[in-house]
């Protein structure tokens, strides 16, 4: 058992290992002088390292606003996706209407759009709704935040709604027995019992947030001081003249929020069900 | 009940919904706009962004100076995001900038779109206007309108391995029949060598042979078109760039075998200079124009480069006129120069900037003998995104068709795309 | 989970918490988001629009179903799909036994190994697409790149043969997608009692049956999500393709659907044309999805 166990681990580690390094890779291009990264004798080490590549990214004007306007606009969407797909998986499980089936295929229909075939119906829609809302128009953090919360919506619903129906009903009348409302029932029991699938939702919407090049170049036109992290990576790809080392400098610096946010999140992901939940 | 009111809700939505959301084109005022305020200037960001910025303060100091109550609103775009932006600005005039920079081959989606406005009497009333050569003002002018200023250039031209000429007692080629010769013999002699690097995706690496033998895009399936295709396709073989290994090739991937030493020859631009010098090759390499057929003659290069435009329905273009024609001035052309190594497209600046540095002699050679630009077209674009003429040489290097095929199969595509 | 509700017993009338309130905020956000740019996308794919039309150059023009018949007509259409098809496939099931096993495997290390897994995959899923795909196409590169200098191999071209282009695409999709079935079965398995495992486990189920006969049954509603997820995925591919294909490899022989809606449609602003390939894709994904669903719903999960 043992034996089994430690030779698991060495699996595990070697896995690991093999999965992160071409993320080793990406790093070492971006600490390493621009000759070596395309040359005819790889190594996978660097005996010059240089952290040019990093001096180029990080003076890319606003670097820093734009990390913070992504931050924001992740986090927000986090917080708003969670919040209306809980809210919706439980009215989705926990109650019998008619429409219920075609409610929950639409929300899958609605992932199956190509994005790009929605760019200028979305465009002309957020133009129009930034006339009605001041926050939500172009060149504005609140329309990327509306429109990641509607692309991470679907799939947040459908996975939660797996864990609300996985928690038995007699917990919800046990719980009103004991005289808590429905409120509580939905923040005490049901929130805290879901948390292994909200977060995996959460680095789910996170990421998709994060790592959104498409519309942060459609609806952010001219607000140059509103744009987001991925547009500091495409300052580096110019046709047949492509600076590698600062491309590789900023995606280690658009990777490495996102592992910490995973950190954060983690012991939510793994927590076990301890004995909450009878059979 | 409530479903009825639904669904009378969901069909009025629907009736006004039935047409599909435009913008509608904004006016530019007639007088020339205001002189004062706030103008808006769109350029594209660099990797080492520092030095064009530099140039640009100063020229947006000179500029408030002589012009007061103005302030100037500088942006810089990544390229690569300039196709959403443009068209952003193109639909919400709101967020549209007064002058921009943009790449010489997007011009006539620009125009066809109806974003750029007439620069023909601004150039005309400009005294360094006249200054501009008649194939940069051609590649900025669609349908008989003068829609942008160029401001500056980017040719390729041959460069080659010194110490392995040297070493195998070549001279450098001065025409095509001894580029393909001195190729072949590296290969050779050397077989860790590519003799020239040469890819099946590098579209302006082969456009000059087929120009050079008088063909043309437009015409990519008559007899010269396909002999210019054929002497390109011609160093795609093991002799030379073996298919297996250069079918694919980008431009930009060349640039790279250059400069890690696997190529004895390639067809880089002047813009590729700080790319080689950083690698292996660095101080082992020279560069002279690519050849033609006839020996001595030059091929005739695609002239890429940026215009400065001004937006249609800017609000203060003759202030934008104003700032364009100084940022496009000769003074600035060659500040631009010492700062980013674009070529220059006033012929004075280009003089002044050959006498400074010998590098650019080559590439101002080849310039002075006539480039060649894309079909101005909107339908270039579609062309381009959907890989047309890579596809062909790619399929004759591979030898999944012929020369004949390949080009008839090009030919068709590009006039349906063009057509429109 | 449980499939059976307890017998039907009387309810208190409840009139604060109606399911409809709570379904309120996500039905306004994706109405908006998704309803009314669906609504287009339907109507712009029966029109000739292009960027001259959207910048209101000229009239917008119905055409009926000529965007749709020139997409049938054209052979290329029909061979990228078929492509799309069995890369979607390939990618979908290499993904699922990658991410469902090293969910598994997981559950039975130690701490720390079960950290430095998780990071790496989390690692793999944060890189951006365009990122991943560069360092793996620098990696892969046939003169330049790491692996054919290591292995001895310089000069072969990857990208060259057809089946090994999308064999090394396909395992760069895998790489980036994998990590989300891992994280997302995870989560699952940790849900399950612990106490029906342990059962198993005295009962003598070797892993393997503990695995198909107690994890997967439990864990059918979380699979139907994360199956279709990846099939809408991978099915709608674009990053890796085109970044270490330049494109769709030579001659376009590795081009799928949305590579090629990109070169043919989005990157001339033919926006008619695209909207046709958008909903020729939702309703090909509709169909795949719904006759999955329905062979779940066979085999006894209810939704």
């Amino acid at each position: 058992m043992r034996l089994t166990r430690r030779l698991l681990d060495t699996l595990a580690v070697l896995l690991a290992v093999a999965t992160v390094f071409p993320i080793y890779w990406m790093v070492l291009a971006a600490v390493k002088p621009p000759g070596e990264i395309q040359s005819l004798h790889q190594r996978p080490w660097t005996l010059a390292p240089s952290i040019d590549s990093f001096h180029r990214v990080l003076a890319v004007d606003s670097f820093g606003r734009y990390f913070l306007n992504s931050l924001l606009v992740a986090l927000v969407v986090v917080v708003l996706s969670g919040l209306c797909a809980f809210l919706a998986a439980v009215a989705l499980t926990r109650f019998r209407f008619r429409m219920r089936t075609t409610v929950l295929v639409l929300f899958l229909v609605a992932q199956m759009v190509p994005i790009e075939a929605l760019t200028i119906p979305l465009f002309f829609l957020v133009r129009d709704l930034g006339a009605q809302v001041p926050g939500l128009g172009l060149n504005t953090l609140g329309s990327l935040m509306l429109v990641h919360t509607a692309f991470t919506l679907p799939f947040a619903i459908w996975m939660l709604r797996g864990f609300v129906a996985a928690i038995p009903e007699e917990l919800d009348e046990a719980a009103q027995l004991d005289g808590a409302g429905r409120f509580t029932v939905l923040c005490r029991i049901l929130f805290p019992l879901v948390a292994p699938g909200l977060a995996a939702t959460s680095v789910f919407s996170f990421i998709t947030a994060w790592n959104d090049f498409l519309f942060a170049r459609t609806f952010i036109i001219s607000a140059t001081d509103r744009q987001t992290l991925p547009m500091a990576l495409l300052v580096f790809f110019k046709p047949d003249e492509n600076d590698w080392g600062a491309i590789m400098a900023a995606s280690t610096l658009m990777t490495v929020p996102v592992l910490i946010f995973f950190l954060l999140v983690r012991r939510r992901l793994v927590a076990g069900l301890g004995g909450a939940v009878k059979d | 009940m409530r479903i009825r009111l639904a669904a009378a809700a969901a069909l009025a939505l629907t009736v006004t919904a039935c047409t599909p959301s435009t913008s509608s084109p904004s006016a530019a005022p007639s007088d020339g706009g205001a002189r004062t305020g706030t103008l808006k200037v769109w350029l594209f960001d660099e990797p080492n962004r520092a030095p064009k910025e530099a140039v640009v303060k100063d020229a947006v100091a000179e500029f408030t100076a002589a012009h007061p109550d103005t302030k100037v609103d500088v942006a810089y775009l990544a390229v690569d995001t300039r196709s959403e932006r443009f068209k952003g600005a193109f639909n919400d005039p709101a967020s549209a900038p007064d002058v921009v920079e943009y790449g010489n081959t997007d011009l006539p989606e620009y125009a066809a779109a109806g974003g750029l406005a007439d620069l023909g009497p601004a150039v005309g009333a400009w005294p360094e206007g006249a200054d501009l050569s008649p194939d940069a003002k051609a590649s900025a002018t669609y349908q008989g309108t003068l829609l942008g200023v160029p401001w500056y250039l980017g040719v390729r031209a041959l460069y080659y391995r010194t110490d392995v000429f040297a070493e195998l007692g070549l001279k450098p080629p001065t025409s095509q029949a001894e580029l393909t010769t001195a190729a072949r013999a590296i290969r050779a002699r050397k077989p860790e060598l590519f003799g020239i690097a040469v890819g099946g995706k590098y579209t302006f690496g082969a456009l000059p042979f087929v120009w050079d033998a008088g063909g043309d895009i437009t015409s990519i399936n008559s007899a010269q078109s396909r002999a210019g295709l054929k002497a390109y396709t011609d160093l795609l073989k093991p002799d030379n760039c073996p298919p297996q290994q250069c079918a694919d090739l980008t431009g930009g991937k060349t640039v790279e075998l250059f400069a890690s030493g696997k190529a004895g020859m390639a067809i880089i631009g002047n813009f590729n200079r700080a790319a080689v010098d950083a690698g292996a090759a660095k101080g082992k390499y020279a560069v002279v124009p690519l050849p033609g057929g006839k020996p001595g003659s030059i091929a005739p290069a695609f002239a890429g480069g940026n215009n400065l435009g001004i937006m249609k329905n800017s609000q203060r273009p003759a202030l934008a006129a104003d700032f364009l024609t100084l940022l496009a001035s000769k003074k600035y052309q060659s500040k631009m120069y010492a700062a980013m190594g674009n070529l220059p497209t006033l012929k004075a600046a280009r003089a002044e900037v050959a006498g400074q540095d010998p590098f650019l002699a080559p590439f101002l050679s080849t310039i002075d003998a006539g480039t060649k630009f894309v079909p101005l077209d909107p339908g270039w674009g579609k062309i381009d995104a959907q890989a047309v003429l890579p596809t062909m040489i790619e399929k004759v290097a591979t030898g999944k068709a012929t020369v004949e095929a390949a080009t008839d199969e090009a030919a068709k595509a590009i006039s349906a795309a063009l057509g429109k | 989970m449980t499939t059976a509700l307890p017998a039907v017993r009387a309810r208190p009338r409840r009139r604060v918490w109606t399911p409809l309130w709570l379904l309120l905020p996500a039905a306004v956000v994706l109405g908006t988001l998704f309803g009314y740019p669906m609504w287009q996308l339907g109507l712009l794919s029966v029109l000739d629009f292009r960027q001259a039309q959207v910048s209101g150059g000229q009239p917008t023009r119905f055409v009926g179903l000529a965007n749709y018949a020139q997409l049938f007509g054209d052979s290329r259409f029909w061979s990228v799909l078929g492509a799309t098809v069995f890369f979607a496939a390939a990618c979908v099931v290499a993904t699922l036994a990658v991410g469902a096993g090293l969910a598994v495997l997981l559950t039975r290390i130690s701490r720390v190994p079960r950290l430095l897994l998780s990071l790496a995959a989390m690692a793999a899923w944060a890189v951006p697409a365009v990122s991943g795909s560069t360092v793996w196409m620098f990696l892969f590169d046939t003169n330049l790149g790491l692996v054919n200098q290591t292995i001895g191999a310089t000069g072969f071209n990857w990208m060259y043969g057809r089946y090994t282009a999308f064999a090394l695409v396909g395992a760069v999709v895998v790489w980036h997608s994998f990590p989300f079935v891992m994280v997302t079965l995870y989560a699952g398995i940790e849900a399950i009692p612990r106490s029906t495992l342990e059962a198993a486990a005295i009962d003598g189920a070797s892993t393997w049956r503990t695995f198909w006969q107690i994890m997967v049954p439990m864990l059918r509603p979380l699979l139907a999500i994360v199956v279709i997820q990846s099939i809408i995925w991978d099915f709608k591919v674009f990053t890796q393709i085109y970044v270490m294909t330049r494109g769709g490899g030579i001659a376009g022989q590795n081009l799928t659907l949305n590579v090629w809606a990109y070169q043919q449609a989005f990157a001339a602003s033919e926006y008619g044309l695209g909207a046709a390939i958008g909903v020729v894709m939702m309703v090909i994904l509709l169909a795949v999805t719904l006759l999955y669903l329905r062979t779940l719903r066979r085999s006894g999960e209810p939704l």
